[in-house]
């Protein structure tokens, strides 16, 4: 009878903790996209869930809900339960700044980081008679004339306004942020001359690089960005530690199991890395980048402090 | 030319043959179901098509861009509930002609409409497209924002008989445009804390309550049980009359005309296309007041104007690479995905793929013609003979459905149902509702297109009306505004001078 009971507890026991951790995932997973479809975390997001779903061995249900810049789709997602069956797919603006700007339900602590996908920089752009060459001269020339200049950018107190405002304080310089609806009407204002300055993603911009139409001439990571030869990389201007970068990741709930998490990774790993994924990252302007749990986190809680700083000194923190 | 006859050779296949014809069909379901729209299908359709043959999954966008724009008409002409946004210009001359009868001959109209502004605009793809691009740069944050006065202008013709209602209906349209962040300052407006007001109340979630259910709660007032009998339901295919084509010809080609002007400018949409043509149809009509009382020529404008969208929607996408619209940048994304990179040089990069698009277009334009118009009758216009008990619910699952799937936000079902209380209200109580739309897609278009000017301009207002563009466009403002006021005073002299006569 003992030892029958002791079986009973066991498989009771093993029922309830042991499936999840040994056989996950057993059922679907709903990846929620904090926008709309047929954006660019959308469509990464459906394209890495393809191939997910052949290393998981399940399927993957993409469901959007746009809105407030991610804030909305983050907010809803907070409250999914952690069984590792409720997944975010989203990029960094959602978590690192749009809560400087606006009173959002959330904070880093209510997500679990699983790891990061990809990442591009972003990119200065000025038109072909704009008196400088370089990186160099062209912050000299926004220094030397305060207020002049004008540059488009893809919404105020977004993550592409932070990372230009990053290396504007550091090297004191004052222009006058146009705000737009996206990259697209970023370009067909600077192509229009509507603006002095393009700033925005890299691969819009790509195209009039080639026909001479757009000099770009700084790109917000700290390396050089080997598509745009003419950009100095932050490194190159002394302002390495001004990085800003558009990247993506895959989150879960608050309080999910370390072993999903290292499942999840694992197999987000191999995803990413799939010849296919890369070169549809390529075909974005992006490159795969992966950074799991707590490197992620990390990540995140830096990224968060130092986009705080600057939102704060442009007025702009809530 | 031998661009297009080498992409024509790879389109007449069967594989993208058969796409265009199945997505066609599709799309006119899409846009006959209120409530689903292209750019959900489009959208949830692309990420199976990765693995295709390009050319096929071309062939399946444009299928049911094409046929949805069509699709909605069906709807709005049948039961006044209009498939899709931009087919709510629509009803307003459709569902009369159907109320009198003429039913067979409104879709039928609608349907030639649709594929003849669709082959204009694809036509214009094809020639003039790159030119018209380069064009629209001209085209900054001032002269978006006479566009948008432009368009408001136009609200004075569309008040009705009351318009101090009318003026109410477009102020109110405002007030719910200004909901949600303030994209240039960051600052939340008329959100009351509530975290899902952020992003503003979706366009298309207040317009499926706001035009939808009005119409299906009007349908539920009647309570029949019985649906229409075949025998009256007559919707056998009725010949155009002697001198009828020629009496549109003018329409379709100004039609046309708008429909492709709006669609090269990145950020305007089918539904103003639709509105600005129906204007337009109305102002050169010489007994304007029989619109909305059931003239072709209404059906004719809005139809040709939304569909004539379309394909120059994607010209500012293929040759600059700057999406217009959602559903262009879900085309970009998929050229992307095949290794290509938009902008001048993508014509000459895959000439085949891109030229094979245009053909898609142009030949899904074409399609609407022989499937739309047998789709309409034999199929979706069969759904009248439904009783009203059971096409009210399945309408309104529909639009349920549909209107969750935008966002997966719960909450949208309450506005959807709160704009459906409010549109079923102010129906009863005269106010007309297409100026809403307007104040909800012009407002913001305008605020932040002049607020953009002046901080480009540094707070100088001159800067508006100095620009060559943005002068004409205010003089033709004006000219809207004016326009009403001069044919009243013309109409009162002639009067006066029959009267002086006898």
């Amino acid at each position: 009878m003992k030892i029958n009971k002791i079986i009973v507890a066991t498989a009771l026991l093993a029922g309830t903790t042991m499936p999840a951790l040994a056989d996950y995932p057993q059922r679907p997973i709903e990846l929620t996209v904090p926008a709309g479809a047929g954006g660019g975390t959308d469509t990464s997001a459906r394209k890495l869930a393809v191939l997910l779903e052949q290393k998981l061995g399940t399927s993957i249900a993409v469901l959007n809900v746009g809105g407030g810049g991610g804030s909305v789709g983050a907010s809803q997602f907070m409250q999914a339960r952690p069984d590792g069956y409720a997944l975010f797919a989203t990029w960094n603006s959602p978590l690192t700044t749009v809560p400087q700007v606006q009173n959002v339900a959330y904070t880093l602590d209510s997500f679990t980081p699983i790891a990061s996908t990809s990442e591009t920089a972003y990119t200065l752009c000025v038109h072909p008679e704009f008196p400088a060459e370089t990186g160099e001269e062209f912050l000299a020339e926004l220094a030397a004339n305060p207020d002049k200049y004008t540059y488009g950018n893809d919404g105020i107190g977004g993550t592409m306004q932070l990372a230009a405002e990053r290396i504007f304080q550091a090297r004191d310089i004052k222009a006058v942020a146009i705000p737009f609806g996206g990259a697209g009407e970023t370009l067909q204002n600077f192509l229009g001359k509507h603006v002095d300055i393009y700033g925005g993603s890299i691969s819009p911009v790509l195209p009039y690089v080639g026909s001479k139409e757009a000099k770009c001439l700084v790109v917000t990571s700290a390396a050089d960005v080997p598509a745009l030869p003419q950009a100095a990389g932050l490194e190159s201007l002394g302002l390495g530690d001004k990085e800003t970068l558009l990247w993506r990741a895959i989150l879960g709930p608050k309080g999910l199991d370390q072993a999903i998490v290292d499942t999840l990774a694992s197999a987000i790993d191999e995803a990413v890395n799939d010849p296919s994924y890369v070169e549809f990252l390529a075909a974005n302007g992006e490159i795969p980048n992966v950074v799991k749990g707590e490197a992620l986190a990390e990540r995140l809680k830096s990224e968060f402090d130092a986009l705080a700083a600057v939102s704060k000194a442009l007025g702009l923190a809530k | 030319m031998d661009f297009f006859l080498n992409a024509a050779s790879a389109v007449l296949t069967t594989g993208p043959l058969a796409a265009m014809l199945g997505a066609t069909l599709l799309g006119v379901l899409i846009g006959a179901l209120p409530g689903l729209n292209p750019v959900m299908a489009i959208a949830l359709l692309l990420p199976l098509t990765y693995s295709m043959d390009p050319l096929v999954a071309l062939a399946m966008v444009a299928g049911i861009y094409n046929g949805s724009m069509y699709g909605g008409a069906i709807p709005a002409i049948l039961l006044r509930i209009p498939g899709t946004p931009a087919s709510i210009a629509t009803t307003f001359d459709g569902f009369p002609m159907a109320e009198k009868g003429e039913a067979a001959k409104a879709l039928k109209i609608a349907c030639w409409s649709s594929a003849i502004g669709g082959i204009a605009s694809a036509l214009a793809l094809m020639s003039v497209g790159p030119l018209l691009a380069r064009a629209t740069l001209q085209f900054g944050p001032a002269e978006y924002f006479w566009i948008a006065m432009f368009g408001m202008a136009s609200v004075g013709v569309m008040v009705g008989s009351d318009p101090v209602k009318g003026i109410l209906a477009a102020v109110l349209g405002l007030l719910v445009g200004t909901v949600g962040i303030d994209s240039l300052s960051g600052q939340a407006r008329f959100t009351f804390g509530q975290p899902w007001l952020l992003g503003g109340l979706d366009l298309v979630v207040v317009l499926v309550g706001l035009y939808a259910l009005p119409p299906v709660l009007q349908l539920a007032e009647k309570c029949d049980l019985r649906g229409l009998s075949a025998a009256q339901l007559k919707l056998a295919s009725v010949p155009f009359r002697k001198g009828e084509v020629r009496s549109l010809l003018p329409t379709w080609g100004r039609s046309s005309l708008i429909g492709i002007f709006v669609g090269v400018l990145p950020g305007a949409g089918g539904n103003i296309a639709a509105f600005l043509s129906y204007n337009a149809a109305r102002s050169a009509s010489s007994e304007p007041e029989s619109f909305g009382k059931g003239n072709p020529q209404g059906v004719a404008a809005a139809e040709c104007g939304n569909n004539a969208d379309n394909a120059a929607s994607m010209i500012p996408a293929l040759t600059l690479g700057i999406p217009g619209n959602v559903v262009a940048a879900l085309v970009l994304s998929a050229l992307m995905i095949h290794g290509l990179q938009p902008g001048p040089q993508l014509f000459h990069q895959n000439p085949v793929l891109v030229g094979g698009f245009m053909i898609e277009m142009l030949l899904t334009s074409v399609l609407i013609l022989l499937v739309g118009g047998a789709a309409a009758t034999r199929i979706f216009a069969q759904i009248q003979r439904l009783p009203g008990v059971l096409l009210v619910p399945s309408i309104l699952v529909l639009m349920c459905v549909g209107v969750y799937v935008i966002n997966g936000r719960p909450v949208d079902l309450w506005v959807m149902l709160a704009a459906g209380a409010a549109g079923y209200l102010l129906e009863k109580l005269n106010v007309p509702l297409a100026p809403i739309i307007l104040g909800m897609i012009l407002g913001p278009m305008a605020e932040q297109s002049v607020r953009r000017a002046l901080l480009i301009s540094r707070g100088d207002p001159t800067e508006l009306l100095t620009r060559p563009i943005s002068a004409v466009l205010a003089l033709a403002t004006l000219g809207m505004i004016l326009w009403p006021l001069l044919r009243a005073i013309k109409r009162r002299r002639a009067k006066k001078a029959s009267e002086n006569k006898p």
